[in-house]
């Protein structure tokens, strides 16, 4: 079809458009400000430097606004994760006269998007008196369908036996949830604890609304004022540097995880099917 | 399956009495509670409560809504910058979704060839995923400047004078619309490798025994067999695509003259919380849910006739 120096050369070609934005940020974050701006530009700086990074710490406060996303993200990824276990084992596993009318429920949430449900909201938050706290942050994004229903199947497929095994025994469901069910799910809950986070720690429009003073905002928002403000404005090797260390955790979580999650899923593999 | 089972060994067996005490439908209850909770509270609330917001004239201050009736929606049905939002945002879902997943697929197919250095392209592929959004605007305002960064060879060597993509009222659109296909050429294109690797090896080889040739085999055995993945990732993407606010908040916040690279939620936010408009701002959030959901339905319905099932 295709030999094999012309899919090279368009695989080059691609890349090329879909790499240079990561590459780009991270040469300009290491230069020093002269070269940023320099004709024709330097692919890779003469003078690499760090300072960049210490400015945009200067400029704003980037260790608050890390410390609001590790906190809003990680605590709304765990919670989501967690109730999302309990109630696709509920709707897997336990007897409930109205279960298909609640699962339904919980299903058609997924055709509301968040967008028709942000101003009640918001209203809600300030009733509460919960602006600029990380409970807006956290509460109101944690229940997710999309978890529920993925874990619901994925629970429908194990082994009937492995439950009825465990009940025999005599474990209670908490202890027949945490002992057999989750160890038998470890890649489906790892990839779907991978996916949350990634969401929340991306999220840009929630965490814009509910927050106004910037202690509380998150990285994603810092980056955005940043380039709002005299220091980083125009200084775009601070910009680039700011922007490189809110995608770091992004970059290692992935790096862990893809080794991990390749892992898990070849020992499912084998458990499964013996092979 | 028997002898798995059996290997399943609890670390604390207890005696029967906790489930005897406790009902199963109570624990079913209590542990449908917090989602079920939170799926009143946060979601099955504010969307009727949205839909009575926006049958009202309020600013979020006035102790209540005024009820004015359908008077928001007929408002926005004859406001030009509605018009020009909603047509912003289906330009903008669809130039990224179909150019996007198009390049993406071929991109996925020559992913899926058996040379070496494979994974260090997969690895270049997959950067636009670990840049978040708020970033990846960033970059782009950078990389589209005229002076500073790569462009600006270009310009210097086509010897034209340097576009300024985001300062232009035509133009500004198409520059968000480019980093919309990025994003999304780099998420399909790991999607449709992956449902390549996934691909029977068995029916393909199958094929080529049968003297197919590829050109055959991709248009008669790996596109039938891929679409389920392809109209997948459609509605997915064009849904995804239609909610676009980081990049639009970020690059242009609409302008540089309003409303000339607004999309739909960012006029949403700025009806909202730049206007004070609740009732105009929650009449175009219910008609962004009926856009949504026109979306899935017309999807789903196409689909049926021309994804191959089997």
């Amino acid at each position: 079809m295709v030999n094999k120096w012309a899919t090279f050369a368009i695989l080059v070609f691609f890349c090329f458009f879909l790499a240079l934005p990561y590459f780009w940020m991270i040469s300009t974050a290491f230069k020093p400000l002269e070269e940023v701006a320099a004709y024709p530009p330097h692919w890779l700086p003469r003078q690499p430097t760090l300072h960049n990074f210490a400015l945009a710490w200067q400029a704003a406060p980037f260790g608050r606004f890390t410390l609001n996303s590790v906190i809003s993200a990680g605590i709304s990824c765990i919670l989501q994760i967690f109730f999302a276990l309990l109630m696709g084992y509920a709707f897997a596993f336990l007897k409930f006269p109205a279960k298909r009318f609640l699962f339904m429920a919980v299903i058609a949430t997924m055709l509301i998007p968040e967008e028709a449900k942000l101003i009640p909201n918001y209203t809600t938050i300030l009733r509460l008196g919960w602006m600029n706290t990380y409970t807006a942050l956290i509460i109101p994004t944690v229940a997710h369908a999309f978890p529920v229903f993925v874990l619901f199947q994925w629970f429908r497929s194990l082994p009937r036996d492995l439950i009825e095994a465990a009940k025999v025994d005599g474990a209670s469901h908490w202890q027949t949830l945490w002992q057999v069910v989750v160890p038998a799910s470890r890649a489906v809950v790892l990839v779907l604890t991978l996916y949350s986070f990634v969401n929340r720690w991306n999220d840009y429009f929630w965490a814009l609304v509910v927050t106004d003073k910037l202690a509380m905002r998150t990285l994603p928002i810092g980056l955005a004022y940043l380039k709002g403000t005299q220091e980083g404005g125009n200084q775009w090797n601070l910009l680039m540097a700011a922007a490189l260390f809110a995608t770091l955790p992004l970059v290692l979580l992935f790096l862990v995880t893809q080794k991990l999650i390749l892992q898990e899923v070849q020992l499912i593999r084998k458990e499964r099917f013996g092979n | 399956m028997i002898e798995q089972s059996a290997a399943v060994h609890l670390s604390h067996p207890i005696s029967a009495l906790p489930s005897k005490k406790f009902p199963e439908w109570l624990t079913f209850l209590l542990w449908c509670a917090p989602n079920l909770l939170l799926f009143l509270v946060f979601t099955y609330y504010p969307f009727f409560f949205n839909i009575y917001i926006s049958l009202t004239k309020w600013n979020f201050l006035n102790p209540a809504p005024i009820f004015v009736g359908v008077e928001n929606y007929l408002r926005l049905f004859q406001d030009s910058d509605f018009w020009r939002v909603l047509l912003n945002t289906l330009v903008y879902a669809f130039c990224t979704v179909f150019i996007a997943q198009t390049l993406a697929f071929v991109l996925a197919l020559l992913l899926n060839r058996p040379y070496r250095g494979m994974t260090f392209f997969r690895l270049l592929v997959f950067t636009p995923q670990v840049t978040i959004g708020a970033a990846a605007a960033l970059i782009w305002i950078l990389l589209l400047d005229p002076q500073q960064g790569p462009l600006s060879i270009l310009y210097h060597w086509l010897e034209i004078p340097g576009l300024r993509w985001l300062a232009n009222s035509n133009t500004a659109l198409w520059a968000i619309i480019l980093v919309g296909i990025w994003r999304e050429c780099s998420f399909s294109a790991i999607f449709f490798w992956a449902g390549l690797q996934n691909l029977s090896s068995e029916v393909l080889d199958a094929a080529r025994v049968d003297g197919a040739s590829s050109w055959v085999l991709l248009y008669r055995i790996i596109l039938p067999l891929m679409t389920p993945m392809i109209f997948f990732l459609m509605v997915s993407g064009l849904i995804q695509a239609v909610k676009v606010f980081d990049l639009v908040a970020i690059m242009s916040e609409g302008g540089p003259v309003y409303p000339a690279s607004a999309t739909f939620v960012y006029h949403l936010y700025k009806l909202a919380f730049r206007d004070f408009q609740a009732g105009s701002a929650s009449a175009l959030a219910i008609i962004f849910f009926v856009l949504i959901f026109g979306l899935t339905l017309v999807q789903l319905k196409s689909s049926q006739r021309w994804v191959h099932h089997g």
